[in-house]
């Protein structure tokens, strides 16, 4: 009964963030449409031209889109393999940050390949890919990790908002459409929360988490291998898996640092995203900026070392022509969150945002550093010596097709937290059930006595 | 119009001290400054022909890394005897500042009585430059290189004589020669030793690959003696054991079918997550048979109050 209550107060306190739509909300939605609707437009150009509108030419045959795509599949990875993480070690301070976590997830796995199609030349022939897949690919296999990887987090991330169907489900003085309460009814799958389901659903959301972060590692590796199993220069290395695995989550708990200010600012979620959050992300994002420092030295040096003639061709085109972004991505991206997030004074929850803001950009130009530089200088000298054809530059079609990326998925999310609760509820539920468990447990055991 | 380079006298001072410095000032060739060198040597080639080679070189006197070939120089190579000039043939130094001239092995040399060759070179001087004389005394040494294999066991050996104007053979004792292989960038010394009554032998190591046709070339040298200078005598025989690949490397990742152990990894792992979705929404369908199971009983709602 006492739980039931809690119930009641947590939708009550939720509610306003489902039932109302307010001004701000509304603007922020439209200004996304409006830049979404460029995109289409640049698309719409893109679709009947061709990719001649773009940068992209027989060199540099990759842009800002497989940028765009490797930023947000690995912000997917990183998104399932932290939600894995808190799910499978029963964090405390989960429930705070898991849905945050759980939405970024889904959400860039949808997006992130969206860029993959935009960088195809021909898109009408998509479909030979799955007619006539190579296995010895790794394009391949990432393809069929991406897919294997987006259905396993749309299931993951059902699971984890099965509770909280029901929860809505069971309310119904909420102040909400018919069709949302049938969707909820639909969606919760008769979950009456009884010990048995519980027990189940714990169980198959604990396999899914132990899952999706076997699944995330397989999947960045695979991402690497696209790059590092060529023999480009400064793709072919042996680092590059491990290091996209670390880039990922450095970027993944960045952007899960941004999402827990803007959410806890807007929302006025203080009782719940609190300063120890921030903090323990701090830490974690310390961490992650260290291993991948090291390991960005630890590439770059082996090239200058080794002395090959095309790893010190990229070198020069690293500290010539792309100095200024080598120096904001290799140094400001790593060492200003090091210094904010090391010194204990500086870590006050804006300080904490803003190097999260810094990594994220920083980290978006280390991919662009990986892949653009590389195609400038490949082994056999550029034949066609337009400036365009030597020098990549993106065009106002990709700019506007990559901010219409993150204009949809910033609506998604929108859009998602508007028709689920941001903070878990059942997540909430079950940490009090299990202390008043435990509470009955230690009374039982002193009555014993 | 007042100059604005008076409001930056560090930039004035360093360009001044740039401007005095002694090194920036170009320098001019003085002659006086250097002394010549004039090496002549000679080399008796694979062929049987005497290679004469004069490296003409000016060294300045204070800095020994300052050395300048003199090129375009006019040497002239003479076989001498008793004060008598033999003109065999002229040549120009090249940029390098070394003239060469190649006598062929038909050539005919006058030899003083101890059958020594007399060879002068000489470089006649300029307004510029004094003249440069050098002079060498070699006899001419017969050496000869043969590599024989028996039952399996390989031997060079080399015999060293010299002939006389009546033709006949004289071995010659307590000359040092040096054996090598050639290999890819430089020679390999293989042996060194002594010749003795006109005779040296020495077995030949074991397991070289030579080249892809299993080819070894290998080269005995007499380097600098006092009596017979340099002598070079060389031989390619086939007794190299160069290891073909049994078999030619295949990229499997172009044929057609990808390798099996592809197929069985990506079908396993594939399975192993697959079977696990399944098995998820298994589940989802047994909760939802649960909850309608329970239907029947009276709901519990949340009311906001």
């Amino acid at each position: 009964m006492q739980l039931d209550n809690r119930k009641r107060e947590l939708v009550k306190e939720f509610s306003p963030m489902l039932e109302k739509t307010s001004l701000l909300t509304k603007i922020w939605i439209v200004t996304l449409i409006s830049i979404i609707s460029v995109g289409i437009y640049a698309f719409v150009i893109q679709f009947k031209e061709g990719h001649i509108v773009t940068g992209m030419r027989d060199n540099v045959v990759w842009g800002l889109y497989i940028i765009n795509f490797i930023f947000f599949v690995c912000l997917s990875y990183s998104g399932a393999f932290i939600s894995g993480i808190l799910h499978f070690f029963r964090t405390p301070w989960k429930n705070s940050v898991t849905r945050i976590v759980e939405i970024i997830t889904v959400l860039s796995i949808i997006v992130g390949p969206i860029f993959i199609l935009l960088c195809i030349g021909r898109l009408d022939r998509l479909y030979f890919l799955f007619l006539y897949p190579r296995i010895q690919s790794p394009i391949t296999w990432d393809i069929i990790a991406i897919i294997t990887d987006l259905v396993g987090c749309f299931i993951y991330l059902y699971l984890t908002f099965i509770p909280d169907f029901a929860i809505l489900r069971d309310s119904p003085d909420l102040k909400l459409p018919s069709w949302r309460k049938k969707l909820y009814k639909y969606l919760a799958i008769n979950f009456q929360d009884t010990p048995d389901q519980r027990k189940r659903l714990h169980n198959t959301t604990s396999i899914m988490s132990k899952m999706v972060i076997a699944m995330a590692i397989v999947a960045y590796t695979v991402l690497a291998w696209i790059f590092s199993l060529t023999l480009q220069p400064g793709w072919n290395s042996t680092i590059f898996a491990p290091d996209f695995i670390v880039a990922g989550l450095y970027s993944g708990v960045s952007v899960i640092i941004i999402a827990m200010y803007l959410i806890r600012k807007y929302f006025k979620l203080e009782k719940y995203i609190v300063k120890s959050h921030f903090i323990m992300a701090a830490m974690v994002l310390l961490v992650l900026s260290l291993l991948l420092g090291y390991f960005t030295f630890s590439d770059y040096f082996a090239k200058w070392f080794s002395h090959k003639i095309a790893d010190i061709d990229l070198l020069h085109t690293l500290f010539g022509h792309y100095f200024w972004m080598f120096i904001l991505a290799n140094y400001v991206g790593f060492i200003i969150p090091l210094v904010i997030l090391s010194i204990k004074k500086l870590r006050t929850i804006k300080l904490i945002t803003f190097a999260a803001l810094i990594a994220v950009l920083g980290l978006w130009l280390n991919r662009y550093l990986i892949v653009i530089p590389t195609l400038e200088t490949p082994y056999l000298p550029i034949q066609d010596t337009r400036p365009e054809f030597i020098q990549y530059t993106a065009t106002w079609v990709e700019w506007s097709l990559s901010f219409a990326g993150i204009a949809a998925f910033l609506l998604f999310f929108t859009l998602l937290i508007k028709f689920i609760p941001i903070i878990s509820m059942s997540g909430i539920i079950d940490d009090e059930r299990r202390k008043l468990k435990t509470k009955e447990d230690a009374n039982k055991s002193i009555s014993y006595k | 119009m007042k100059s604005n380079l008076y409001n930056h006298p560090f930039f004035i001072s360093i360009i001044v001290a740039l401007l005095v410095n002694i090194n920036g000032i170009a320098q001019q060739s003085d002659l006086s400054n250097y002394r010549t060198r004039f090496d002549f040597k000679t080399v008796k080639q694979v062929d049987n022909s005497r290679l004469l080679e004069v490296t003409f070189m000016a060294l300045n006197k204070t800095d020994r890394k300052d050395q300048l070939p003199v090129y375009e120089a006019e040497i002239q190579f003479f076989n001498i005897l008793n004060d008598e000039e033999m003109l065999l043939g002229t040549s120009k130094t090249s940029n390098e500042g070394i003239a060469q001239l190649i006598l062929p092995e038909n050539q005919k040399y006058r030899t003083d009585g101890e059958g020594y060759i007399n060879l002068r070179a000489r470089f006649n001087g300029t307004a510029a430059l004094s003249e440069e004389e050098g002079d060498l005394m070699v006899k001419d040494l017969h050496l000869d290189l043969n590599l024989t294999e028996i039952d399996s066991v390989k031997t060079v050996t080399l015999t060293a004589f010299t002939v006389d104007s009546l033709g006949v053979k004289t071995p010659v004792s307590d000359v040092d020669i040096i054996t090598y292989v050639k290999a890819m960038l430089s020679k390999m010394n293989i042996d060194e030793g002594t010749i003795s009554d006109g005779e040296y032998s020495f077995t030949m190591p074991q397991n070289f690959a030579g080249n892809p046709q299993g080819n070894l070339t290998i080269t005995s040298i007499i380097d600098d003696n006092d009596e017979f200078g340099n002598i070079i005598q060389e031989k390619t025989v086939h007794w190299g054991t160069f290891n073909k690949p049994l078999k030619q490397d295949k990229n499997m990742l172009w044929t057609k079918a990808a390798p099996i152990w592809m197929y069985v990894v990506l079908t396993i792992l594939l399975l192993g997550v697959w079977i696990n979705y399944i098995y998820t929404i298994a589940n989802l369908f047994i909760i939802k048979k649960e909850g309608d199971n329970l239907s029947s009983e009276p709901k519990k709602n949340y009311t906001v109050k």
